[in-house]
């Protein structure tokens, strides 16, 4: 385990900035850890295990020093990966973390809900409703009619586009949804 | 000035006229430029002679001419003091293979063993054609009974081994009376039986020494890293880790120096996205919605001057309704 350094913390915080905007600065620096021994709320950091970047809180990350470096699994909730050639994705363990900040959101109806789950791209016959403002390849996150976050994507067409498309388009590219944790529960 | 034979050295391509005198001391520097100028073409004219004098072949850009060997000699480039390598005469299986016109072989990486049937490598473990894999010899007529075959090809094996060394021996003399000992071997030639009794080993020079110290010094299986050092001797150039990383937890969770990083890459991030905080629009959307819900109020009494357009220049943090927000806000 150890923290990032500049290069790594930059592409985490531009992937999740696509995603939240400025609400970055809530996650990064103003939230409280209420979890843990002590008293007064600690903050949140990013730790590195193995290409793994997770959001853990300060005192978590001090009691997870005793866990041998080889033995840690995992600590906290995993944000993302850092691939072989150094690039960042997020993964879906995310998805509460984005869904709480999201800038861009999407809802979709009930019978598109299934499709989404199996992975494939949002069209936009499957679309309920879409918050204004999105421009393309924005960090959008899914939810269904409920108000259930369901996975997150990227725009691939700005909402006035939106409106004039067929409805055979894809809207959002498929990035990751929570259907994962069952069809892919060796890879997270 | 003479008119006569220039010397030219087309190897390096250059005219020299060693009779030139200036008739009068030059008293400007247009002089100076001119005269030089008009003997300069004389020279450059006496080369180009020279050149179209040279058999020529054809070549597609033009007629090609090979240069003879320069004949000015030109000041050394490299410094002397057995630092050039000198070349080493031919051992004596090049001076046979030239001989009989032998070419050089690539070597295989496989042979086939007749011996198991399979394909094994050529020299060391496991190689093709060992001799400890005969099971059988066939008695041949001339054979004595009572002598081991086994035994006789140990001897002859061993008897070309020695001839070997010997014939590498030799090379190693004939190269040392050239002066072209490879460095290592040169230090070791006062042990080896190469230089004679009468002459003195010459003292060796300090790069020669280095090389071999160097040689010497990584010739282990792990290269060197885990050998004691003597008192004196440098230590390695690279400490334990090759990479920095801050500490997991400093005191009770983020260490200063983490904190700092996050918060700066942060404000970086969120200063290059500065520019999108307000939708300039959507404020002035709103405000005109403002403006004439009231106007409605009031029964349509003010003019059209209060109304804003929107502006398409970009505002860096102004902002015309305090902490408006483009993220849908509802009023």
């Amino acid at each position: 385990m150890r923290p990032l350094d500049e290069n790594e913390t930059v592409a985490v915080f531009n992937k999740l900035h696509k995603f939240v905007g400025n609400n970055l600065k809530n996650i990064v620096l103003e939230s409280q850890a209420h979890e843990g021994p002590e008293t007064n709320p600690g903050r949140y950091c990013f730790r590195m295990q193995k290409n793994r970047v997770y959001y853990v809180s300060e005192s978590l990350v001090k009691r997870a020093t005793n866990v041998k470096r080889d033995k840690l699994v995992s600590l906290g909730t995993q944000i993302g990966k850092f691939t072989k050639s150094g690039k960042f994705h997020l993964t879906v363990q995310c998805l509460n973390l984005l869904a709480a900040n999201a800038k861009h959101k999407v809802w979709l109806k009930p019978t598109s809900e299934t499709k989404f789950l199996y992975g494939h791209s949002l069209k936009k016959d499957g679309v309920g409703r879409i918050t204004e403002g999105i421009q393309v390849n924005n960090g959008v996150v899914v939810f269904s009619m409920s108000d259930v976050p369901l996975g997150f994507g990227d725009a691939a067409k700005s909402t006035v586009d939106y409106r004039k498309m067929d409805p055979n388009g894809i809207v959002v590219h498929h990035h990751a949804d929570i259907g994962e944790y069952l069809r892919m529960e060796d890879d997270l | 000035m003479e008119e006569a034979q220039y010397e030219v050295d087309l190897g390096n391509l250059m005219a020299f006229d060693q009779h030139h005198q200036f008739a009068s001391p030059p008293v400007s520097r247009e002089e100076i430029v001119k005269e030089t100028t008009e003997q300069a073409t004389k020279l450059v004219q006496a080369v180009a002679d020279a050149l179209f004098s040279l058999p020529s072949t054809e070549d597609p850009d033009g007629p090609l001419v090979k240069l003879p060997e320069p004949t000015t000699k030109l000041p050394r480039e490299k410094p002397m003091k057995g630092k050039l390598p000198k070349p080493r005469p031919p051992t004596q299986w090049e001076v046979f293979a030239q001989q009989k016109g032998i070419q050089k072989r690539k070597k295989e990486k496989m042979a086939y063993d007749e011996q198991t049937g399979t394909w094994k490598r050529l020299h060391g473990y496991d190689r093709v054609n060992d001799d400890n894999d005969i099971p059988i010899i066939e008695a041949k007529a001339t054979d004595e009974p009572g002598t081991d075959p086994f035994a006789e090809r140990r001897k002859e094996k061993k008897s070309r081994v020695d001839k070997q060394e010997g014939n590498r021996l030799k090379n190693l003399k004939n190269a040392q009376k050239a002066g072209a000992l490879p460095s290592h071997i040169q230090l070791a030639a006062t042990a080896l039986p190469i230089t004679g009794t009468q002459s003195q080993p010459k003292r060796v020079s300090k790069d020669v020494l280095q090389n071999v110290a160097g040689m010497a010094a990584t010739a282990t299986a792990s290269g060197g890293k885990f050998d004691k050092k003597l008192p004196g001797e440098k230590p390695l150039k690279h400490e334990k880790k090759y990479r920095k990383y801050l500490p997991a937890v400093e005191g009770s969770g983020m260490g200063t120096i983490e904190k700092q990083q996050t918060e700066s890459v942060l404000n970086r991030l969120m200063s290059k996205h500065s520019h999108q905080i307000l939708n300039v629009e959507k404020a002035v959307n709103m405000h005109n919605a403002k403006k004439e819900k009231n106007q409605r109020r009031q029964g349509g009494q003010s003019s059209n001057s209060g109304k804003f357009k929107a502006n398409k220049k970009s505002f860096k943090k102004t902002s015309k309704k305090g902490p408006s927000s483009s993220k849908g806000k509802s009023k």
